[in-house]
């Protein structure tokens, strides 16, 4: 309501500010000169609140500025400024009513090449003292994870890459949308690490895109280092490196350069589970291919059984067959040979049938019942019956002739 | 001279009295005739008898043999086992 009342006096000569009032008009002002700013730190001192205050002198010309960061902001830095050290603060102006002017600092680095290497060899040597690089520290990825946190900046190809190169395995990705260059990335990036601390998640992904070498700065604050060092689950930084490999890739579980890369190793477990599942498959499947042929050789020699068990009763069936010709034939053979019997027997009776030799014209002649065979069986005179054919013919021997 | 009592029944009897019979005639060197008769009356009776017997047995052996023959017709194609 002030502030309205006061942007709408501005310019007006007639109007009168309180101290107080102005004050409060020209920090409406300063906010808007957000700034990155380098200087040497001259006196530099912390109250007992925590609050660090110092000031900031131009190299070149001597000019100076009183500067404040306050005890949060100054902490996650992890810089001790001292006197002499060339720093880059970013931050913007402010009027304090009672203190005056100052500008407040939100981040804090150092400056210059020289300086960034030396305070990134003494960050190195205390953690790797105190064991936060170890590779007996390191997880392992675990396998088959599914729930995956990822904190990287939406913009850039890294989001892309990191999705399209996940095989499809049921991934579950949780983001967190963060800067990660610049110190002003250092408090996002805390912020996105302490979120995902009460997030079920299997793995963390730390990934930063393409960017200068010294943008990868952010990635060797302490205070990141020990947040993914001290992380409950594996951490994989994908952060990439120029010359010296970020503290916070160091403290990581597992470090790779490209979003493809970090993709690659969440599918590892997942394609060799797979690979493994396809060989199972091919094993059970031949197994089974194996009981089939078993099966069908078993049947096929069941079939030649049956067959031959076929034929044996052909055969059976044949022999039985034969034997019964054998059999009929034999009776019918007897049956012949009685016909033959028969008939033989019909000639013989016949050929030696009197009668028939009687009806031929033959005739046998009896005296007193007996047959006559020589002439010596009768005289002269003697009454003599001739048998013929169909009756007895009673006759007289009249004279006999015996042949000489 | 009773007459005989002739059996024909048994087919098997009446050929070897048969065989008698003609044997009888081929060993004979004098011809009794009135014997001679008297077998030749028996014999035809006999043959006569024996080749009734014969057609009976004939016939019932064709019986049997057609009977035989008709199971063998009857019988049922092997099936192919479905695999």
């Amino acid at each position: 309501m002030e502030n309205n009342n006061l942007k709408s006096n501005i310019g007006a000569n007639n109007i009168i500010f309180s101290v107080s009032e102005f004050i409060t008009l020209l920090n409406i002002g300063l906010n808007k000169s957000q700034v990155k700013m380098i200087g040497e730190v001259s006196e530099a001192k912390v109250n007992s609140s925590g609050h660090v205050y110092f000031v900031l002198k131009d190299k070149k010309d001597g000019s100076v500025m009183n500067c404040a960061i306050w005890k949060h902001r100054y902490a996650i830095y992890g810089i001790k400024l001292k006197e002499g050290m060339e720093i880059i603060v970013f931050g913007r102006p402010n009027i304090h009513k009672t203190y005056g002017f100052s500008f407040i600092a939100e981040t804090v680095e150092l400056a210059g090449e020289g300086a960034l290497k030396k305070e990134y060899e003494r960050l190195k040597k205390k953690l790797t003292e105190e064991g936060l690089f170890a590779e007996e520290r390191k997880r392992l990825i675990p396998k088959y994870c599914r729930k995956v946190g990822l904190i990287t900046s939406k913009q850039g190809a890294v989001l892309g890459d990191f999705l399209s190169n996940l095989g499809k395995y049921g991934f579950q990705i949780k983001m967190i949308d963060s800067r990660v260059e610049g110190q002003e990335a250092v408090t996002e990036l805390l912020r996105s690490i302490k979120t995902f601390k009460n997030q079920d998640i299997d793995v963390l992904a730390i990934i930063r895109g393409g960017g200068s070498a010294e943008s990868l700065e952010v990635f060797n604050n302490e205070l990141l280092v020990r947040e993914v060092a001290s992380f409950p689950v594996p951490v994989i930084a994908g952060i990439g490196h120029d010359k010296d490999e970020p503290l916070v890739a160091l403290a990581a579980d597992a470090s790779e350069s490209t979003p493809t890369a970090i993709a690659n190793l969440l599918n590892e477990s997942w394609q060799e589970a797979f690979l493994r599942l396809e060989r199972y498959e091919r094993g059970i499947l031949g197994y089974f291919e194996g009981i089939f042929e078993k099966y069908r050789s078993a049947e096929s020699s069941l079939m030649i059984s049956f067959g031959n068990f076929k034929n044996a009763l052909l055969n059976v069936k044949i022999d039985l067959r034969n034997s019964v010709n054998k059999s009929f034939s034999g009776f019918k053979t007897l049956l012949f040979r009685v016909a033959e019997q028969l008939e033989y027997a019909e000639k013989n009776v016949n050929s030696h049938n009197p009668e028939r030799q009687l009806a031929l014209g033959y005739s046998i002649t009896r005296f007193n019942g007996r047959i006559i065979r020589t002439v010596k069986n009768t005289r002269i005179g003697d009454n003599i019956d001739i048998q013929v054919f169909d009756g007895k013919i009673n006759s007289e021997v009249k004279s006999l002739n015996k042949n000489i | 001279m009773a007459k005989e009592k002739l059996d024909t029944k048994n087919l098997n009897d009446s050929l070897k009295r048969l065989a008698e019979i003609t044997e009888w005639f081929d060993n004979q060197e004098e011809i009794d005739i009135e014997e001679g008769l008297k077998k030749v009356k028996t014999a035809v009776e006999l043959i006569k008898a024996s080749k009734e017997r014969l057609k009976t047995i004939e016939n019932e052996f064709e019986e049997i043999k057609k009977g035989v023959e008709e199971e063998d017709g009857n019988e049922v194609a092997p099936k192919n086992i479905p695999y």
